[in-house]
């Protein structure tokens, strides 16, 4: 069913980094002042200077493979009041709806709490669903306090659907922070769109 | 003496005559008078140029080492370059030493100072000659011969001005230090890293995920980063001197907010707790956690202080985020920060004296700096969206990021307050700034 959608990309070491005490060096001398200095005098004695740790040689690359890539892993069953993400799959079976956060909060809105139970009953009674919960945050505040935020409210919804019994090995959480917004923009708008618990379906 | 004329333009205390022999600036001062100085041309010292690709070289060699040497000198905040429209001296009947310099032609326009640079390319080998004189005394203060490679001319200046800052203030530069940074520019979050003043950055991960937060290793040879390359957020180790890179951390839920301490034996970090995100000790040799906070919010954002003993660190467990200071020793933990919606993002100034934080009143975030006891707080920056505060090796400049109409890009701005250098790296969309250690 799930496919892995990252290729597999060769290792290419375009170089060694180089550190200090390695072998690219920069040479340095004195010179004194005055007119006696000659411009092809010669470096006996310089002073040996490394390259820097980081040198301009050097880039690294590595190898992924993705297992559980958020957007391409699994399919999204999320439905946003007046959007249209539902899968085809999520569309047979039900809905699964986004949650949203007030700022810098992370337990669920009384305005959210009808979707959230909608939500809670639809995997009652499609036992075979497992469901990623991906906690977001908007991009205002710090990328780490972000990353934070997002597992919170991630995991007070894992918490909420737990005690209305759905057992927690059916749900997964990752935490985006402020990295994948829903929708783009600067304003209250866009942020209240962005603060959010979504459900990616993982299993069925 | 060869120093007296500079230090008395500086006014250096004259009741202090043991300081003048090693020293022309006092960093501790509170305030100094900008040296205008004249940089000419750099010379090309080598036999002519072989066709039009050679020639092409010199004149790139010739920039880059022009362009270096004038973002050095000001940035050391000491010198203001006087226009090169002014000068009257004539390249081609003057040289690079003392006496091929004609210093009556330098005061004339009102230069204390003149760095003259010469060089001679041969194949990768690149040499460089730089002198730096005092016009008034006509005399040499600093003088070096360097060679390195053609392909990076700027970095043979950042050691020179290692060497003249060293000089002139009897502190080592950073002029030769890094900075790692992400940026989303090509489509990904990926981390590169650059040189002090944005130039050479290279791009360091190529994972096509969303990489965030490196730090370094206190010696400068590793770097620690967050990655979703397997899917949720981990921490990873990049050796800067091979390329190898291996987890570091990759607990169920979140991996992130990791800082190595000053010794290197340990990474403080946030882990999904049992109830919230909490900080979390790493010790490197023994791969175990000891957990440093236990509560219902979030904890994040450890900042080490130098010696060790105390984490600054971000916590909302007083209803909005707040810097908070860990006692390693008593476990005790202090709340620092206490106006401000939301402070975050705290950065430990390596002489000890000062944490930076970024602080929102209203939305917008600005740098401040506060002393470790929460006196002293002071605002940094005004304009703008400014956050990651990362500081210099020498505690006297902090780098962060700074969305101004909209673009992300990294800024330098002095712990005091002065001026603000933007770094132009060509990458563009830079966040998280993290300054190197001094790498030499």
């Amino acid at each position: 069913m799930k496919k892995d959608f990252l290729k597999i990309l060769p290792a290419v070491f375009l170089g060694a980094l180089l550190m200090a005490g390695c072998e690219k060096r920069i040479v340095t001398e004195d010179i004194a002042g005055g007119a006696q200095q000659k411009n092809d005098a010669a470096i006996a004695g310089a002073e040996v200077v490394p390259e820097a740790g980081v040198s301009a040689e050097g880039v690294t690359s590595e190898d992924i493979k993705g297992t559980t890539d958020a957007r391409l892993g699994g399919s999204y069953a999320s439905l946003t009041p007046g959007g249209d993400t539902l899968t085809a799959k999520a569309m047979e079976k039900g809905h699964l709806y986004t949650i949203y956060f007030d700022y810098d909060n992370y337990t669920v809105r009384d305005t959210d709490m009808d979707n959230l139970t909608k939500n809670a009953k639809w995997l009652g009674i499609n036992p075979a669903i497992k469901v990623r919960i991906e906690g977001h945050a908007d991009e205002r505040g710090e990328t780490d306090y972000n990353l934070a935020l997002g597992d919170k409210r991630a995991r007070s919804i894992l918490k909420y659907l737990q005690d209305m019994g759905i057992k927690v090995d059916r749900m997964d959480v990752v935490s985006y922070g402020e990295e994948k917004p829903a929708i783009e923009g600067h304003d209250e708008a866009t942020w209240s769109q962005n603060r959010r618990a979504e459900f990616v379906i993982i299993a069925n | 003496m060869k120093k007296i004329l500079l230090a008395i333009i500086l006014f250096f205390p004259v009741f202090l005559p043991d300081a003048w022999a090693k020293v022309y600036i006092d960093l501790a001062a509170p305030a100094f008078r900008k040296l205008p100085i004249g940089v000419p041309e750099f010379k090309d010292l080598g036999a002519p140029a072989q066709g039009p690709a050679e020639k092409a070289e010199r004149e790139a060699i010739k920039k880059n080492l022009l362009d270096a040497a004038i973002t050095d000198l000001r940035f050391s905040g000491f010198f203001s370059v006087i226009d090169r429209a002014a000068y009257l001296e004539d390249p081609n009947t003057s040289g690079i030493t003392a006496a091929e310099t004609n210093f009556r032609n330098w005061r004339a326009i009102g230069a204390d100072g003149v760095l003259k640079g010469g060089f001679i390319a041969e194949g990768d080998r690149l040499t460089v000659e730089l002198r730096f004189f005092d016009t008034a005394t006509e005399r040499q203060v600093i003088g070096k011969r360097l060679v390195g490679s053609t392909k990076n001319p700027r970095r043979i200046v950042h050691y020179f001005s290692d060497s003249l800052y060293e000089e002139l203030t009897g502190t080592r530069g950073v002029f030769t230090t890094k900075i790692l940074f992400v940026s989303g520019s090509g489509g990904n979050k990926e981390i590169y890293v650059s040189d002090y003043d944005g130039k050479n950055a290279m791009k360091l991960t190529r994972n096509r995920s969303i990489n965030l937060a490196p730090q370094w290793s206190p010696d400068g040879r590793k770097a620690l980063y967050v990655s979703y390359k397997k899917g949720t957020p981990a921490m990873y180790l990049l050796d800067l001197t091979n390329g190898k890179d291996e987890p570091l951390s990759s607990r169920p839920g979140i991996n992130i907010a990791g800082r190595f301490s000053p010794d290197g034996g340990k990474v403080a970090l946030t882990l999904t707790g049992e109830r919230s995100p909490e900080l979390m000790l790493l010790d490197l040799a023994t791969k175990v956690y000891s957990q440093l906070t236990d509560n219902h919010g979030i904890d994040v954002s450890p900042a080490w202080s130098p010696d060790g003993t105390k984490l600054a660190y971000v916590s909302d467990s007083a209803g909005n985020p707040q810097i908070h200071v860990l006692d390693l020793l008593t476990k005790k933990s202090k709340r620092i920060t206490f106006s401000g919606k939301y402070n975050s993002s705290p950065s430990w100034s390596p002489d000890g004296k000062l944490i930076a934080l970024s602080r929102s009143d209203s939305g917008k975030f600005n740098i401040w700096v506060v002393r470790p006891d929460g006196d002293g707080l002071s605002q940094l920056t005004f304009e703008g969206n400014n956050r990651n505060p990362s500081w210099s090796p020498d505690s006297r400049n902090i780098v962060y990021s700074s969305t101004a109409g909209g673009a992300a890009s990294l800024k330098i701005i002095r712990a005091d307050g002065g001026e603000v250098m933007r770094l132009n790296t060509g990458i563009g969309g830079e966040l998280a700034p993290a300054w190197s250690p001094y790498l030499k």
